[in-house]
């Protein structure tokens, strides 16, 4: 069998042999629908090396504790929220999460400010509807309706980015586990199985509070940025690698040190100080999350691929990281200015990227 | 029998004995409730007629009042003739120690305690070279290898859990210690060795003296060094020569706070509250647990509703499951708490922490049990004033013109004396002349320095007034005077003030320098001025006060002359203190006297260090005395001498950043100033000017910087007339400068 080539191939598919092994391997109880037991799904998201040798790899790197009551609020049919600043792997433990448990991570409506009822709830086949009168063949299941009926994971990404009246409309089916239909006078029981990942953010701008009747549904896992320098390094270059070879890139994987150097200017400016603690550097508008740092250092190996010798150096990165620290073009640019003047120039090693860095931009 | 243990005395010589069938040994956790279990139930199938406890036997006598105690109580046991060498043995209700110390009150039967005595234990300065060794918590590695991070939750699981008898149970506990202890021999240092001889010196002197069963409830880790007697001999050796003093001492009140600090059993107990919980609510643990959570986080204004609460049972009990745990933990309630209950938030949790997981319970001790003469007289007062000791922190404002209020500023005052620090009070907020601000918060570690106060005297007053006359009698400095007095005045101790006005005199007569007797104006000030309410004479204080700056007054140009750059900060600060007391409290003629001694400061010939010269400078041009003019030539005339110019303007300027910024004036004096300087001058100028105003906050800075900006003197710019090598130089001097200045 082949498998149609797609940009980024949903978890389920990626990892569909790792999935495999561990179900085969696993012997303890099954909640209902379950395709994994929750010890399986906690060994599938953080990696484990089975009795038969499969190694299973890691897929979120960060405190275990966190992984296991994420799993167990989703035993205990309660739904989950995952919240934190951007780019701590909400999105992708979710993802992950329901891949494992349900073996489909496709279920998902995605928060904008322009998310409907419908797509929460359901629609109507308007052609249908006109033709036949209300029938349940005219009606059009939303994600979350269709992991009712089906006892699977729905997903609801960027929960706080909808308005307030769509999420709330999330309260009947995460209290009732049921969806009525007016129209039609009947009411859509969830089956066992069914449970509901959200994931939402705090800092950004644009957001709509939840309200608490809703958030008191949830049971609110809070994922931090990583801990250390090291722990980042990991999941950058672990990630990088991945994508490099999604994306077929033919350069080689990131060298280390270049990982390191972009995580540890993601972090200073992050935190507003370097890492021996005695600069005080401005923090730039932008997050500066995990997730633009492996972008960083992705693009820096296609630069590097089609345009360079093959391997990630310091002109590759200094393009990158123009565009994901100044994100204001007035106050950003001061903050990277003074960065560079102040941490880049400074450490001698770094020359070659603030060399690079001011010939992109030779304020 | 195993082999003999390493290390034991006698291992090896064939003399070993093991110990009768009627003793039981239960090795225990201490502070363990799961253990506290097993005592309890140990102890009720025995039925012994002597129950041997881990204590120090000098406390055998105050086994008695058991039963007038409610836990957490702690043994206080200190050195007889130095009180502040003392050791605390705390009990929670939880404690093995305690339930066997309960049981033996209740059943008639005699308990003694074993273990090294305290006399023994607390002169062990001579020891100081013997390196104690890394002390393992036994349970703690065998919870370890068993993939638990709560020692207290695998013996729960392990042991509460199992269905063995008590005693054979203990026979279990006793097994895996042996093996523990033989691998890890090296840990167990000279002084464990010595605790050990001693629990079994004891157990033999029992065994001759009863016949029935024995219960010896000690820590599991000792167990193995009890199985069997060596010969008396060998135990005997081993203590010989041990340094021996007399011990005093007595029950105090204990909180689950202290609990959680460290404990003479070694380590504390890091969730006192929880452990309690455990043992009061055997059935039932999670549920209501989350309850209280609940309950606390209500209290505390978050939302958290009993459906919650059932959620996060049901979270809790699953996430045990999945990490296979028979029951939850404390991790997984606090996990689950943090999930369900606060959303998330971190805030809650620490509040949760705070009032359950640690908990604020405060034993009591009863009237019948013996304590200390002072203790006894701070508990009447305690009750007289309605100022209970309480472990939670409480803020209280205090009228003077009650007297109870009075009393109880009077009996926080004379503690505060005797270094029993109950209240503090906030010198920050101004409350008037009749009222005080305090918080009070009684750690029930100051039952130490009540011990500790004891020898000063039978009453809190006496004690006091004892305290305050020995550091009358050794005080050398001014300052040191005038503080006693102080306090010996709002402390109302009449006999007190009377010497310590007698001790201000004598140093005041015997102080050569005057800055000496002007720092002890601060002091009397406040009290001068506005008065005190309590019982003293405030004219005795007056003319003390008076005294004192007249003669300041007479001595302070000459000390500030002649002196190093150190002692003009001294000098510096001095006058400024002086001055905010002068203004305070000194009445009209003394006040023209320190103006006077301001005046002939600022005009000595040669002229004194800059620095107090330069404030007192500003001092006079502040209150009018020195009119601009008079200002503007002092300073020129000190720019001219270069050396002293600089610390002149620094003294002028420090902390005047209101006033340079508000006063046009001032700022025009030093702007024309600066602007006259030459070049070099100006340099030499620069760090001791920045000097000067780096005491400015930076808001302060800001505006400086922008009133100069408007042009308040005569500034040149410098413009770049298009030279390329006039420019370059121009840079190559301000970066010198910049450099020069520290920027």
């Amino acid at each position: 069998m082949t498998t149609p080539t797609v940009l980024r191939p949903s978890a389920e598919t990626q990892y569909a042999e790792e999935l495999a092994a561990l179900a085969a391997a696993d012997d303890k109880p099954r909640p209902p629908k379950w395709k994994l037991s929750p010890q399986a799904v906690v060994q599938y998201v953080l990696g484990v090396t089975l009795p038969d040798g499969t190694v299973i790899t890691p897929k979120y790197v960060g405190d275990r504790r966190l992984v296991e009551v994420a799993v167990s609020t989703l035993v205990t049919d309660r739904a989950l929220l995952l919240v934190g600043v951007p780019g701590t792997a909400k999105s992708w433990l979710s993802e992950h999460l329901a891949a494992a448990i349900s073996g489909d991570s496709t279920l998902i409506v995605q928060g904008t400010a322009g998310t409907s009822e419908e797509a929460v709830r359901y629609g109507w086949n308007y052609a249908r509807l006109i033709a036949e009168g209300p029938s349940e063949a005219a009606l059009v299941p939303s994600p979350v309706l269709r992991a009712m009926q089906t006892g699977a994971v729905a997903r609801v990404e960027e929960l706080s980015r909808m308005p307030a009246e769509v999420q709330d409309s999330l309260i009947t089916i995460l209290s009732e586990k049921a969806l009525p239909v007016p129209e039609l006078n009947l009411q859509v029981q969830a089956v066992p199985g069914f449970t509901l990942i959200a994931t939402a953010n705090d800092r950004d701008r644009g957001v709509n509070q939840m309200s608490s009747a809703l958030a008191r549904r949830f049971n609110t896992v809070v994922l931090p940025p990583p801990a250390t320098e090291d722990a980042e390094v990991e999941i950058v270059s672990q990630r990088a690698a991945q994508l490099g070879r999604a994306l077929e890139l033919p350069s080689e994987p990131p060298a280390l040190d270049e990982v390191r150097r972009v995580v540890r200017i993601f972090r200073e400016l992050r935190n507003g100080t370097t890492v021996d603690g005695r600069t005080q550097v401005k923090k730039p508008s932008g997050s500066l999350s995990t997730a633009e740092a492996i972008s960083v250092v992705t693009s820096g190996m296609a630069l590097a691929a089609h345009f360079g010798d093959g391997s990630l150096g310091a002109d590759e990165l200094a393009a990158g990281l123009l565009g994901a620290v100044i994100k204001d073009r007035v106050s950003d640019t001061v903050a990277w200015q003074e960065y560079l003047e102040a941490v880049v120039k400074e450490r001698r090693e770094w020359r070659d990227l603030y060399r690079a860095c001011r010939e992109l931009d030779p304020a | 029998m195993a082999r003999p243990l390493p290390g034991m005395p006698g291992a090896g010589s064939g003399l070993m004995k093991p110990i009768p069938d009627r003793v039981t040994l239960v090795g225990i956790r201490h502070h363990g409730p799961g253990s506290a279990r097993m005592v309890r139930a140990a102890l009720d199938a025995v039925r012994p007629q002597l129950v041997l406890v881990e204590g120090p036997p000098d406390a055998d006598a105050l086994i008695e009042h058991v039963g007038e105690l409610i836990p957490p109580v702690a043994l206080l046991l200190h050195d007889a003739t130095d009180p502040a060498n003392a050791a605390f043995w705390p009990f929670a209700r939880f404690s093995p120690e305690w339930q066997a110390l309960t049981w033996g009150a209740r059943h008639n039967v005699d308990v003694r305690f074993a273990d090294l005595p305290a006399g023994v234990s607390l002169s062990r300065a001579d020891d100081a070279d013997e390196v104690d060794r890394v002390v393992v918590d036994p349970l703690g590695v065998l919870a370890e290898a068993a993939g638990f991070d709560d020692p207290e939750r695998w013996w729960e699981d392990v042991v509460e859990h199992s269905s063995a008898e008590p005693t054979q149970l203990a026979a279990a506990v006793a097994e895996a210690m042996t093996a523990l202890r033989e691998e890890f021999a090296d840990t167990v240092d000279r002084r464990t060795l010595r605790r050990e001889a001693w629990m079994r010196q004891v157990l033999r002197k029992a065994l001759t003296e009863y016949d029935g069963p024995i219960v010896v409830v000690c820590g599991a880790w000792h167990v193995p060094a009890l199985r069997e007697l060596p010969a008396a001999k060998a135990d005997a050796d081993l203590l010989k020569g041990l340094p021996k003093s007399k011990i005093a001492g007595s029950w105090v009140p204990w909180s689950h706070g202290r609990l959680a600090a460290t404990s003479g059993y070694g380590a504390g107990v890091a969730s006192p509250g929880w452990y309690a919980h455990l043992w009061e609510y055997p059935n039932d643990t999670i549920p209501r647990w989350m309850a209280r959570t609940s309950h606390v986080l209500r209290e505390e204004g978050l939302s958290a509703s009993t459906a919650s609460a059932v959620e996060a049972v049901r979270l809790a009990d699953t996430l045990a499951a999945l990490r296979g745990r028979p029951s939850p933990g404390l991790s997984e309630v606090s996990e689950a708490a943090l999930a369900v209950l606060c959303g998330g938030d971190d805030v809650g949790l620490r509040i949760v922490h705070e009032k359950l997981v640690v908990g604020e319970e405060l034993g009591a001790v009863g009237d019948g049990v013996p304590r200390s003469p002072l203790a006894t007289n701070l508990e009447r007062w305690q009750r007289k004033l309605r100022l209970p000791a309480s472990a939670a922190e409480k803020s209280m404002r205090l009228d003077l013109r009650r007297d109870i209020d009075r009393g109880r500023s009077r009996l926080l005052r004379q503690l505060h004396v005797l270094d029993v620090r109950w209240g503090e009070p906030d010198e920050t907020t101004t409350l008037g002349t009749f009222a005080e601000a305090w918080t009070v918060q009684w750690d029930p570690g100051l039952a130490v320095a009540v011990a500790a106060a004891a020898r000063h005297g039978a009453t809190v007053e006496g004690a006091a007034e004892h305290v305050l006359l020995e550091r009358t009698k050794s005080a050398e400095t001014v300052a040191a005077a005038a503080e006693v007095l102080r306090e010996a005045v709002a402390c109302e101790l009449v006999s007190a003030v009377t010497a310590a006005r007698a001790a201000l005199d004598r140093c005041a007569a015997a102080a050569t320098d005057a800055l000496e007797l002007l720092q002890a104006l601060p002091a009397l000030a406040g009290t001068v001025r506005y008065g005190s309410v309590r019982g003293t004479d405030p004219e005795l204080l007056r003319a003390a006060m008076h005294g004192l700056l007249a003669r300041g007054s007479a001595g302070l140009p000459l000390a500030c002359h002649g002196i190093d750059d150190a002692t003009a900060e001294v000098a510096l600060s001095t006058l400024d203190t002086a001055h905010e007391a002068v203004l305070l409290a000194a009445d009209e003629e003394h006040s023209a006297g320190w103006w006077e001694a301001l005046h002939r400061l600022v005009r000595t010939d040669p002229s004194a260090h800059g620095l107090p010269v330069g404030r007192a400078t500003r001092l006079l041009w502040e209150d009018d005395r020195l009119d601009t003019e008079a200002v503007a030539i002092r300073m020129q005339r000190a720019v001219s001498i270069a050396s002293s110019g600089t610390s002149f303007v620094a003294g002028f300027l420090r902390g005047s950043a209101v006033r340079l910024a508000a006063d046009p004036r001032l700022l025009g004096l030093v702007d024309d100033w600066l602007t006259g300087l030459p070049t070099e001058g100006f340099e030499d100028a620069l760090p001791l000017l920045r000097r000067a105003i780096s005491t400015f906050s930076a808001p302060e800075r800001r505006t400086l910087a922008e009133r100069v900006g408007q042009g308040a003197g005569a500034a040149v710019l410098v413009v770049d007339d298009g030279d390329p090598d006039r420019t370059e130089r121009l840079v190559e001097f301000v970066r010198g400068l910049y450099e020069r200045a520290g920027v």
